[in-house]
């Protein structure tokens, strides 16, 4: 297209129109390129034909308008979200009714998931390097938390998941939920700083729940400032962040890590009935032991009581035999038994005879059935 | 001297039980034994009924709560 301009006054003068104009077809001479930004203010009706947003560069802030046909846009399906990180396909462009400059967009693709994933293992390597993630760090869970934190979005599945399940599981809970961002920019700062709140405010446990989502909208449970909050956390935290094959950072810094909100909420309370049965059984068998180690006492003593009361007896008895038995062996000693076998005792007066005494003597005979007397001839 | 306790009446009860069985135990000492077996059951008896006493008073006691 020509630009006209006409002389006034001995100088060259465009209208806006042509200036536009001229600028506008200038600009289409440049070749059509890749540009790396973050995607914000997107604006997007059903009834515009285009798309617009504002392409950020993430270090200096500089800006760039994007347009982009509201139908290719649709087609790639790339849901985008605030802040995400694209790579755009496109050639400069001026409105030239509003005179104002922008990219035409012809593609976008989502782009650092490489990059992000790189930086990410070497984050993870270097706070494992540290001692962060290892299991000597890992503590037990109490018991019964006589306080729960909850750091989880504020309408999130996540957390009426983690607050039904500690309510059935233990009715008497005491749960302090803190409310944050779950994903974007803010989300690793009041992320932190909950973290932080609820220690303060005296919780024996916290639960960190966020239910599933993209891998750029986890990435703030990966961020360093997340993780070092939750490994210097001073009470034991328990990590339900994304899905099972999500391992964002701050699970591996975690106490425990759950697979599922609901998972997070039976690690975290003890459950109410099955602690009342117990219970109630450690008072049965405290019962029951009691009466049996008194049966036991008992039975022993009176085990005792009647050795004791047949024991004299026995003694005596045994007393009796020993005597009897040494009374036989005297017996056996007595001259009666030699009187049995025929001999016989000759006595003169008291003195036994033992040799002839003169004649007409009196004499005594003992013999085994009795005494007579008797003369010497 | 102080009362002896459970444990220690019983383990005595035993011991007399036991030399009186085993019978080498003099005549005049034999009844000042038993008498004294006897004196230690009666220890043991009365203490096992005080503990089987309260042990049912505080099963009671829960039972009511």
């Amino acid at each position: 297209m020509k630009v006209e301009a006409t002389e006034v006054e001995g100088r060259r003068v465009y209208s806006v129109r042509a200036f536009n104009q001229g600028v506008a077809t200038w600009l289409q001479r440049l070749p059509t390129v890749w540009v790396e930004g973050e995607v914000t203010e997107l604006r997007r009706q059903a009834r515009w034909a285009s798309v617009f947003f504002t392409l950020k560069d993430p270090e200096s802030g500089a800006c760039l308008s994007a347009q982009m046909p509201r139908g290719t846009f649709d087609a790639l399906r790339l849901d985008l979200g605030d802040g995400e990180r694209v790579h755009v396909y496109g050639r400069p462009e001026l409105f030239e009714q509003r005179g104002d400059f922008r990219l035409r967009v012809l593609s976008i693709e989502r782009y650092g998931v490489g990059a992000h994933l790189a930086a990410l293992e070497r984050l993870k390597q270097r706070l494992a390097a540290e001692g962060l993630f290892a299991t000597e760090r890992k503590r037990p869970l109490p018991r019964m938390p006589r306080l729960v934190g909850l750091v989880t979005g504020n309408d999130a599945a996540a957390k009426r998941d983690v607050l039904t399940g500690i309510v059935q599981r233990f009715p008497p809970a005491n749960v302090i939920v803190a409310e944050t961002y779950v994903q974007g920019p803010r989300a690793a700062v009041t992320v932190t700083t909950a973290i932080l709140d609820l220690c303060a405010r005296g919780v024996d446990v916290i639960v960190l729940a966020r239910g599933g989502g993209s891998f750029e909208d986890l990435l703030p449970f990966s961020d360093e400032r997340v993780v070092r909050a939750v490994a210097g956390c001073p009470v034991p935290v328990v990590s339900a962040v994304g899905h099972e094959q999500d391992t964002p950072l701050c699970d591996l810094a975690a106490d425990v890590r759950a697979s599922t909100p609901s998972a997070a909420a039976r690690l975290v309370v003890p459950d109410l009935g099955e602690l009342r049965s117990r219970l109630d059984r450690a008072r049965g068998a405290l019962d029951r032991n009691a009466r049996r180690t008194c049966a036991r006492h008992a039975d022993r003593v009176e085990r005792a009581h009647e050795r004791l009361r047949r024991a004299p007896l026995l003694a005596l008895e045994r007393k009796r035999a020993r005597l009897d038995k040494a009374h036989g062996r005297l017996l056996a000693l007595s001259p009666r038994a030699t009187l049995e076998r025929g001999y016989a005792i000759v006595r003169a007066g008291d003195a036994i005879v033992r040799t002839p005494p003169p004649a007409g003597t009196a004499i005594a005979v003992d013999v085994a059935e009795g005494t007579f007397g008797a003369r010497v001839e | 001297m102080t009362a002896p306790t459970f444990e220690e009446a019983q383990r005595e009860l035993e011991q007399i039980v036991e030399r009186l069985e085993r019978g080498d135990v003099g005549l005049d000492e034999l009844s000042t034994l038993w008498e004294r077996g006897e004196e230690l059951y009666r220890v043991c008896a009365e203490q096992l009924s005080a503990a089987q006493g309260r042990i049912e008073e505080l099963a009671q006691r829960a039972e009511e709560r």
